[in-house]
């Protein structure tokens, strides 16, 4: 076998290169991400961009705890929900600051996950999958029924926006928040993943038994990837609230937390690049293909069957495969 | 609180109750033979209403009731073979399987919703608009004596035919150890053909059982497959009897949580009870043996 890293070019192997690379291209995606608004001028695009952020950091906390934690978690919607609505009802029913809203939400939907999280990090498969639905299901009734805290189905309207410096930050003065959600959530996961507790985490989902002998806290790591994605979510829905300025309780079904979860799975499981790319498809070919926008989690739902049925590694895996066919002289 | 109204909510609750206690039961079937959590059986409701409401206006009564029920059963079928088989077949993770049954879920769900429509109809009950009136304080509808009926004669002949007939032996001993069964010349395919069958047609009939009181329509098979998988998990999956007294529980405290607190917390009761035995007794109330 080959030393690693044989083939690149003298002078750019080593560890300190890489980082140095990965710093290179994080700053270059984000300077031509902020260049959009300037270019972009309709606020209907602006939109799709900031939905497409927030849907980005929903799939990839989704990917997080499910792919790399092996924890089902289809209260992600339930989470993203508290996150949107907390701040939302403060500012709006309370006057508390839009600002302080996320610090109290986010500690609210920690709090909620912690509760929820430790007897259920304990269960796997179907009872983890049911646990998680029912409680995502439950809150979905309870937005829906508690009309005097969360306006049953009218919602929430008439949010006060975000100000800064006395300016209120609406349209494309809103897309550096979003920009900033998701790139933040996207440094934080995949420093993370690097770190020791993330390699303990993928050990975990690997082989607790083995985990647990070697002296890491299985409960304590599931739990801590668990209430971590929920706070990411709730995070994504501070945004999606502060943006829209209104809310009812269709943004926290439970079918929505089945929507980004088969975004993830058709990406790839586990991949965060192939996450984005899919997110990213996914949410722009309905702007793109008028009949797609009708009924999107019907034919996400159709697309996540047939990758099950026929490409179980999701789109990454296909296009692992593909790259290992045209590098003939690659590792084995 | 006098004892009409007392009467009255046990009487909602127990038909309530025996509706999750149903549902829960076509997924025990399905669970008990092949270890698999079919999430598709609340779709399998709902489409068995669905269907009703599109045939009910050019044939007899009986005839819609029987095609809708045979189409469920076929809609079962075709989860376990189009499915389920091929992802046997593959040794695919139980990470996929789940995935995919929840996948199958809300594409029935949706196609139902946009080859449908998302309007909610009426359905009328096998039973007809009759009520008893007991005593001028309890209200008992046809169709929720018609429910006290079917549910007591499905559990009765499922008990039997799992305890008493060679197939139900043979479904028991295949979700015990699939090889030891075709060992001893059980047919697996055939089990799990049954099982699914079986699973399907009770779902069907739930769906003409629930959807007369309520509504038919894309999105009513979601609180009954909820209610009946979070019932099969609290009653344990060790025998039909845990389904049909923790439908029946559930049913009760639902009733009465709605009639006497509030009805913001009729669903939390479900998921409360649900997370405490999940907590306190993994294996489910009745019953000391689980699989995951």
């Amino acid at each position: 076998m080959p030393p690693s890293g044989a083939g690149s070019s003298a002078g750019f192997v080593g560890p300190e290169s890489a980082l140095l690379r990965r710093r290179a291209a994080w700053l270059g995606g984000i300077a031509v991400l902020l260049l959009v608004p300037v270019l972009v001028r309709q606020p209907y695009h602006i939109t799709i961009c900031v939905n497409l952020f927030i849907t980005i950091m929903l799939t990839l906390s989704m990917n997080f705890v499910v792919g790399f934690s092996g924890q089902w978690s289809f209260a992600h919607a339930a989470f993203f929900g508290a996150g949107a609505y907390i701040p939302a009802i403060l500012s709006t029913k309370l006057g508390v600051s839009p600002w302080l809203g996320f610090p109290i939400g986010v500690a609210c939907v920690v709090g909620a996950a912690m509760l929820i999280g430790i007897p259920i990090v304990r269960l796997r498969g179907y009872y983890l999958a049911v646990c998680t639905l029912a409680l995502g299901f439950l809150t979905e009734v309870f937005v829906r029924q508690a009309t005097d805290i969360t306006g049953g189905g009218y919602g929430i309207q008439r949010i006060p926006p975000l100000e800064l410096f006395g300016t209120p930050l609406r349209g494309a003065a809103y897309y550096p928040i979003a920009l900033a959600g998701v790139v933040l959530t996207g440094l934080l996961l995949s420093n993370l993943m690097r770190s020791p507790l993330g390699h303990a985490i993928i050990a975990t989902r690997d082989n607790p038994e083995a985990a647990s002998a070697a002296g890491i806290d299985v409960a304590g790591v599931r739990l801590f990837a668990f209430v971590l994605a929920a706070a990411l979510a709730g995070s994504a829905g501070w945004i999606h609230a502060f943006y829209y300025l209104g809310l009812d309780g269709s943004i926290l079904t439970t079918d929505r937390a089945f929507l980004w979860m088969f975004m993830v799975f058709i990406g790839g499981l586990g991949r965060p690049a192939g996450v984005v790319l899919g997110t990213v498809f996914l949410v722009l070919a309905p702007e793109l293909l008028g009949f797609f926008a009708q009924n999107q989690v019907l034919w996400v739902g159709i697309l996540m069957l047939a990758v099950a049925l026929f490409a179980p590694r999701g789109f990454g895996g296909l296009l692992d495969a593909a790259m290992l066919r045209f590098r003939p002289a690659g590792r084995s | 609180m006098t004892f009409g109204s007392i009467a009255q909510v046990a009487a909602s609750g127990l038909h309530v109750g025996c509706i999750y206690a149903l549902a829960a039961l076509s997924f025990y079937v399905i669970h008990s033979a092949t270890g698999i959590l079919n999430f598709v059986q609340g779709e399998c409701i709902m489409v068995s209403a669905v269907l009703g409401v599109v045939l009910l206006p050019w044939m007899p009564y009986p005839v819609a009731m029987v095609l809708s029920i045979g189409a469920t059963i076929v809609l079962s079928l075709l989860t376990e073979r189009l499915v389920i088989r091929r992802l046997e077949a593959r040794q695919a993770d139980l990470f996929i399987m789940i995935l995919s049954l929840l996948g199958l879920m809300i594409v029935v769900r949706y196609g139902t919703g946009a080859l449908f429509g998302q309007e909610e109809y009426m359905l009328p009950g096998p039973a007809g608009a009759g009520v008893i009136e007991i005593g001028n304080s309890v209200f008992l509808p046809y169709q929720v004596i018609l429910i006290y009926v079917v549910t007591a004669l499905t559990f009765a002949a499922v008990h039997v035919l799992s305890k008493r007939t060679w197939l139900g032996r043979s479904l028991r001993v295949a979700a015990i150890d699939p090889i030891g069964a075709t060992l001893i010349g059980v047919n697996l395919v055939r089990v799990r053909v049954v099982a699914f069958g079986l699973g399907g047609f009770i779902a069907a009939m739930v769906g003409w059982l629930y959807a007369p009181l309520y509504a038919a329509g894309y999105m009513v098979g979601v609180v009954p497959g909820v209610k009946g998988f979070i019932v099969m998990v609290i009653g344990g999956m060790a025998s039909p009897i845990g389904s049909l007294v923790g439908g029946i529980t559930l049913g009760l405290v639902e009733v009465a949580t709605a009639r006497y607190f509030s009805s913001l917390y009729s669903d939390a009761t479900a998921f409360v009870v649900l997370m405490g035995v999940l907590f306190l007794r993994p294996e489910g109330l009745i019953g000391a043996k689980s699989r995951a």
